[in-house]
C-alpha cells in the first residue's frame, strides 16, 4: 500500500515538473489584461491535454495545464462516513485560508475535494522545485491529517466510554 | 471536565453567595437555562433576605410520558425527602414554571460541612426532580423487586418532546436511549462515539460496568412504543442496570449519568470538533511554512504577513 | 422563528482580564472569570514531536486524554499554583485575541462547564474590541458555528453595548464617548448614533494591568515583605480594595503623612509555601497606582499625556457637529474605572481642558462674540463594571436581535465572511 502512495506521489511530482512551464502570456481578447487561461478555456491553442493521475478509484489528480496557469485538483480517498465528514470539515477550514496559501483556489473544481491555480506569477515568486514539494507534501499530509483525525476520535470516543462506564464500577 | 457534574454551579455560587451575607438584603432576579431547556429563576427580595425563592421549568413531556400535577412521578416525594424542613413548595408555581420553591436560608444547619452539602443537594435539584421516578424504579431493584403499578416500559422525558425508556425487572433494568442530533457532523461523531461504549465495555476492566448494546434500528424492548419515539438518526443505546451498580452511594450517580447520558455524549462531540480545530490550525502553519520556503525570499515576507493592522494603530512604547 | 429564539440569548463578553458571562435579560451576569486556561503541559510537548515516534497511538491517546484535562478562570490559576503540570495561558492580550486553541477551550468550558446551557439551543451575542481585525470576527463566527453550532450569533462592539447600557436607565442616548479601562487595553471611542468613529478612536498603552504593575513596583520598592512569587496577585486585590483616585497628589500624601493610621492599610496572608502568615502595609500606592491615568510619567517615562488630554483630542478629531454631544455624554466602562471618584477627578480635568480653550477662543475674537459654554459630563453608575456586559444583555432581549443575528443557514450558505460586518439594529436607540 505504501508502495503504490509513492508511486502516486512520484508520478505527480514529475507530471507538475513537467507541466509547470508557464511564461507571461496577455489575454487576447481584452487589451492590457492578464488572466488564467486554464480556467478561462477561451481558446484552445493555449491550452494543453489535461492528465488524470489515479492511484485508485476513490483517489485521483487532475493536472489541467495551459500557457500561463495550472490547476491541480485533488480527491482525497474517503473510505466511510467519518472520513467524509473529516475530509469535508478539514478542506473547508483550508480554504477559508486560502488567503494565506496563495496558490490554493477557494473552489474546488467540480468532482474534486480541493484545487490549486498556479500561474506564471507564482512561479517567478517562488522556486519551483519548492512548490511542486509544497504540493506533494499537501497531498501527503492531508492523508496524514485525515487518518489522525479518525484516530483520535475513536480514541476519544473508547476514553469517554471507558470514563463513563467506570462510574459504575 | 471529562464527566458532567450534577450540581448547577449557577445555583451553587448564587446560594453561597446568599448563605455567606445572610443579614444584607439584596434584590435578586436572576433567569439561567441549562441544557436540555430545564430553565431555573432565582429571586430573592430585600425584605425578606433570608429566603430563596427557586423556579424550575422542565423540558416538554412528549405524550408517551406522564406528568402528574406538572411534575415526574414521584417528584414532589423526592422533594421532600431531600430538602426536609428547608423547603416550601408553592402552589400554583411562577407562571412559566413547572414547580415554586421556597427555601429558609435561615433553617440550614450551622455545621459548615453540613451546610455546604445542602446546598450542593439544592444545586442539584435537577437530579432530584427530573431523576425522581428513575429513582425510584432503580431503588426496587436494589431491593430486587419491581416497583407495584408500574408498566411494563416506562417512559421518562429528558429532552424537550424526547423520551427514554425503562424496561424494569425484579433482578435488571434495562435502559434503552433513543440518540437524536440535529447537525449531520454531530450525528456522524456520535454515531462512532456511541459504537465505542460497546467495544469499551468489552475490556477487562469494565467487566462489571452495566453491559451496553447500541443498534441502528429499535431493540426489541421497545415493542409497543409509539412511532415517534423511535425515529432516530443515531441508533439507540441499551444499557442492563444490575442491583451492583445502584447498591449504595452509586444509586445517586447512576440516575444522574443514565439521564444526562445524551447530553454527555453531546458535550464530547463537541470537545472532540474543537480538538480537531486545534490540530487543524497546527496543521495549516506547519503548510504555510512549508509554501514559505518556496519563496526565495523568506525572510520579507514573513515580517509583512507579522504586521496586522491594529498593531500600526497603538502607540509606541509598549510598557514593561 | 426557531425554538432557540424563545430562549434567552446567552452574552459573553471577553476581556483581557475578566470575561463575564450570562442570560440575556438578567442584570448581572451569571459568571465573571479570569480570561486564562491552565492546560496540562504534557499535552503541548507531546503535540509538538508528534510527527515523529515510533509509538505515537499511546501517545496520541494522552494528547486526548490531556486535551480534556484543562481548567479555566479561578479554577486555573489554583491548579498552575499546586502543580507544575500545568501552564497558564491568558488566550486574549491588549484587548486581541491571540490564541485561538486556549479561547476556543475556554469558550468551550464557558458554556459546558458554567453556564452548563446547549449551544444548539440559543443564540449568542459575543463582543469585541473597536480595533479588532474583521479575520477575528471571522475565526470567532468559524469557531461558534462549526463546533458549538450555534443557531445564531452576533458580534458586537464593545463601546456600543456600554453606550446601550445607559439605555435602561436614562434616555436612549446613542451618542457619547466611551472611555473603556479594562485589564489590558484602553480605549477612547467616539460613537455617533451607534456606529463607531473609528477614525477617532485613541488607545493609550495605560490600562488596569499597568496600575497592578505599578503596585507592585511600589511595593516592592518601599520592602514589603510580600512572598515574591504572590505579589503580582496581591497587587491585584489591593488594586481592587483599596485604591481610589485623589484631587491633589501632594495634598493627598501630606494627608497620609498627617494621619497615617487611618489612611494606611494592612494586608494580611499566608505564604502559600510555607503557610506561614505574613502582614505588610499599604500606603501611597492606594492613591499612586489611579493616578498613572491623570499622570502617566510617573510610571512610563516614555509616555506622558493624560487620560483627561486624550479623551480631549478624540472628541476634537471627530466631525465637529457630534463634538457637543461628545463631551456632553462621556460614559466609564471596564472594572479599571471602579475607582473611587475617578468620574469626577476626570470630568474636573477635562473641564479644565475645555474651559481654557473656550477662553481662549473667546480672547482671540476679542469679546465680539460669546461663544456658549460646552457641557463637559462624565457619567457613572454602578453597573459599570460590567457595562458592556449589560449593554449586551438589555440588546440581546429585544427582538430586534434576533433578527441582527447572522445565521448558522446564513453561515452556511455564504461562509464565515457574513461575520465581518455586524448590523446596528433599532434597539440600539
Amino acid at each position: 500500500m505504501a508502495n503504490t502512495l509513492r508511486s502516486y506521489l512520484a508520478c505527480i511530482r514529475n507530471t507538475l515538473e513537467a507541466a509547470m512551464c508557464l511564461q507571461n502570456f496577455p489575454c487576447q481578447e481584452v487589451e492590457r489584461h492578464n488572466k488564467p487561461e486554464v480556467e478561462l478555456k477561451t481558446s484552445s491553442e493555449l491550452l494543453l491535454n489535461p492528465v488524470l493521475i489515479c492511484r485508485n478509484e476513490a483517489e485521483k489528480c487532475l493536472i489541467e495545464t495551459s500557457i500561463n496557469s495550472l490547476r491541480i485538483s485533488i480527491k482525497v480517498k474517503q473510505a466511510d462516513e467519518l472520513e467524509n465528514i473529516l475530509t469535508k470539515k478539514f478542506l473547508r477550514f483550508l480554504s477559508m485560508r486560502a488567503e494565506a496559501f496563495q496558490v490554493l483556489r477557494r473552489k474546488p473544481v467540480q468532482g474534486y475535494d480541493i484545487s490549486f491555480l498556479i500561474t506564471n506569477y507564482h512561479c517567478e515568486d517562488m522556486q519551483k522545485h519548492k512548490l511542486i514539494d509544497f504540493i506533494v507534501q499537501f497531498m501527503e499530509d492531508i492523508d496524514k491529517e485525515i487518518s489522525e483525525l479518525k484516530m483520535s476520535v475513536n480514541t476519544r470516543g473508547r476514553l469517554v466510554a471507558t470514563e463513563f462506564l467506570k462510574q459504575f464500577v | 471536565m471529562i464527566l458532567l457534574q450534577s450540581p448547577s454551579r449557577f445555583l451553587l455560587q448564587t446560594l453561597s453567595n446568599r448563605v455567606q451575607n445572610l443579614e444584607k438584603g439584596v434584590e435578586l432576579d436572576c433567569n439561567s437555562v441549562e441544557f436540555d431547556d430545564v430553565r431555573y429563576h432565582i429571586q430573592v427580595s430585600m425584605r425578606y433576605p433570608q429566603f430563596v425563592l427557586l423556579s424550575m421549568s422542565l423540558p416538554t413531556p412528549p405524550p408517551e410520558t406522564v406528568f402528574i400535577g406538572g411534575l415526574p412521578y414521584g417528584a414532589i416525594d423526592a422533594i421532600k425527602a431531600a430538602y426536609g424542613v428547608l423547603v416550601q413548595i408553592l402552589d400554583p408555581p411562577r407562571d412559566g414554571f413547572n414547580l415554586t420553591m421556597k427555601f429558609n436560608l435561615s433553617k440550614l444547619p450551622p455545621d459548615e460541612e453540613q451546610r455546604q452539602a445542602i446546598l450542593v443537594k439544592i444545586a442539584s435539584v435537577r437530579e432530584v426532580v427530573l431523576g425522581a421516578p428513575i429513582r425510584l424504579i432503580l431503588k426496587h431493584l436494589a431491593s430486587r423487586t419491581v416497583a407495584p403499578n408500574v408498566d411494563r416500559l416506562v417512559a421518562l422525558v429528558h429532552r424537550p418532546m424526547e423520551s427514554f425508556f425503562l424496561v424494569p425487572q425484579a433482578e435488571k433494568v434495562t435502559v434503552v436511549l433513543p440518540m437524536r442530533f440535529k447537525d449531520s457532523i454531530d450525528t456522524v461523531l456520535a454515531t462512532s462515539f456511541l459504537q465505542e461504549f460497546v467495544a469499551a465495555r468489552r475490556t477487562t476492566g469494565l467487566n462489571n460496568a452495566p453491559p451496553c448494546s447500541w443498534s441502528p434500528s429499535p431493540p426489541l424492548e421497545l415493542k409497543g412504543a409509539p412511532a415517534q419515539a423511535l425515529s432516530v438518526n443515531a441508533g439507540f443505546v441499551t444499557f442492563v442496570i444490575f442491583p451492583r451498580h445502584v447498591e449504595g452511594k452509586k444509586l445517586d450517580r447512576t440516575v444522574w449519568s443514565l439521564s444526562t447520558f445524551r447530553a454527555y455524549v453531546s458535550y464530547h462531540v463537541k470537545c472532540s470538533e474543537g480538538f480537531m480545530h486545534t490540530r487543524m490550525r497546527r496543521r495549516v502553519e506547519s503548510l504555510i511554512l512549508a509554501l514559505d520556503r518556496a519563496k526565495p525570499d523568506v525572510e520579507k515576507s514573513r515580517k509583512a504577513a507579522n504586521s496586522r493592522s491594529f498593531k500600526r494603530l497603538s502607540l509606541k512604547g509598549n510598557p514593561g | 422563528m426557531d425554538a432557540a429564539a424563545s430562549r434567552p440569548a446567552v452574552v459573553i463578553d471577553n476581556g483581557t482580564g475578566y470575561t463575564k458571562m450570562g442570560f440575556a435579560g438578567n442584570v448581572e451576569p451569571c459568571f465573571i472569570l479570569p480570561t486564562v486556561v491552565a492546560v496540562n503541559e504534557s499535552f503541548a510537548n507531546q503535540s509538538r514531536n508528534s510527527v515523529k515516534g515510533s509509538n505515537w497511538q499511546a501517545q496520541h491517546s494522552a494528547g486526548v486524554m490531556a486535551d480534556l484535562d484543562f481548567f479555566i478562570g479561578d479554577e486555573a490559576i489554583a491548579r498552575s499554583r499546586s502543580s507544575t503540570t500545568y501552564n497558564l495561558s491568558y488566550p486574549i492580550r491588549h484587548g486581541q485575541v491571540e490564541d485561538w486553541d486556549a479561547m476556543e477551550r475556554f469558550w468551550q468550558q464557558c458554556i459546558f462547564n458554567y453556564l452548563r446551557c446547549d449551544p444548539e439551543d440559543h443564540y449568542f451575542l459575543f463582543t469585541e474590541s473597536p480595533l479588532t481585525a474583521p479575520e477575528s470576527r471571522e475565526y470567532t463566527g468559524e469557531i461558534m458555528f462549526e463546533t458549538f453550532n450555534v443557531p445564531g450569533l452576533y458580534i458586537a462592539v464593545q463601546p456600543v453595548l456600554a453606550l446601550a447600557a445607559g439605555y435602561t436607565t436614562s434616555k436612549c442616548e446613542m451618542t457619547g464617548v466611551v472611555v473603556d479601562v479594562g485589564d489590558g487595553a484602553t480605549h477612547v471611542v467616539p460613537v455617533a448614533d451607534g456606529y463607531v468613529i473609528g477614525s477617532s478612536i485613541k488607545s493609550i498603552p495605560i490600562a488596569g494591568k499597568d496600575v497592578t504593575l505599578f503596585i507592585q513596583q511600589l511595593m516592592r520598592e518601599r520592602g514589603e515583605h510580600v512572598p515574591p512569587e504572590d505579589s503580582f496577585e496581591i497587587a491585584r486585590k489591593v488594586k481592587e480594595m483599596y485604591c481610589y483616585t485623589c484631587s491633589d497628589i501632594v495634598k493627598e500624601y501630606n494627608k497620609h503623612d498627617r494621619e497615617p493610621s487611618k489612611y494606611i492599610k494592612q494586608w494580611r496572608g499566608t505564604k502559600p509555601k510555607t503557610g506561614a502568615p505574613y502582614s505588610c502595609d499599604i500606603g501611597y500606592e492606594r492613591f499612586l497606582g489611579p493616578e498613572i491615568f491623570f499622570n502617566p510619567e510617573i510610571y512610563n517615562s516614555d509616555f506622558s499625556t493624560p487620560l483627561p488630554a486624550i479623551i480631549d483630542k478624540c472628541i476634537q478629531s471627530s466631525p465637529i457637529d457630534t463634538r457637543r454631544a461628545l463631551y456632553k455624554n462621556i460614559v466609564l466602562s471596564g472594572g479599571s474605572t471602579m475607582f473611587k471618584d475617578f468620574n469626577r477627578r476626570l470630568q474636573r480635568d477635562l473641564k479644565k481642558i475645555v474651559d481654557a480653550r473656550v477662553i481662549a477662543s473667546d480672547a482671540r475674537l476679542g469679546g465680539e462674540l460669546k461663544s456658549q459654554p460646552v457641557e463637559v459630563n462624565v457619567v457613572s453608575h454602578p453597573i459599570q463594571r460590567f457595562a458592556v456586559w449589560f449593554g449586551g444583555s438589555v440588546l440581546a432581549s429585544t427582538p430586534e436581535f434576533y433578527a441582527a443575528c447572522h445565521t448558522k443557514a446564513e453561515y452556511e450558505e455564504y461562509g464565515a465572511s457574513i461575520c465581518r460586518t455586524n448590523p446596528v439594529f433599532k434597539g440600539m436607540c
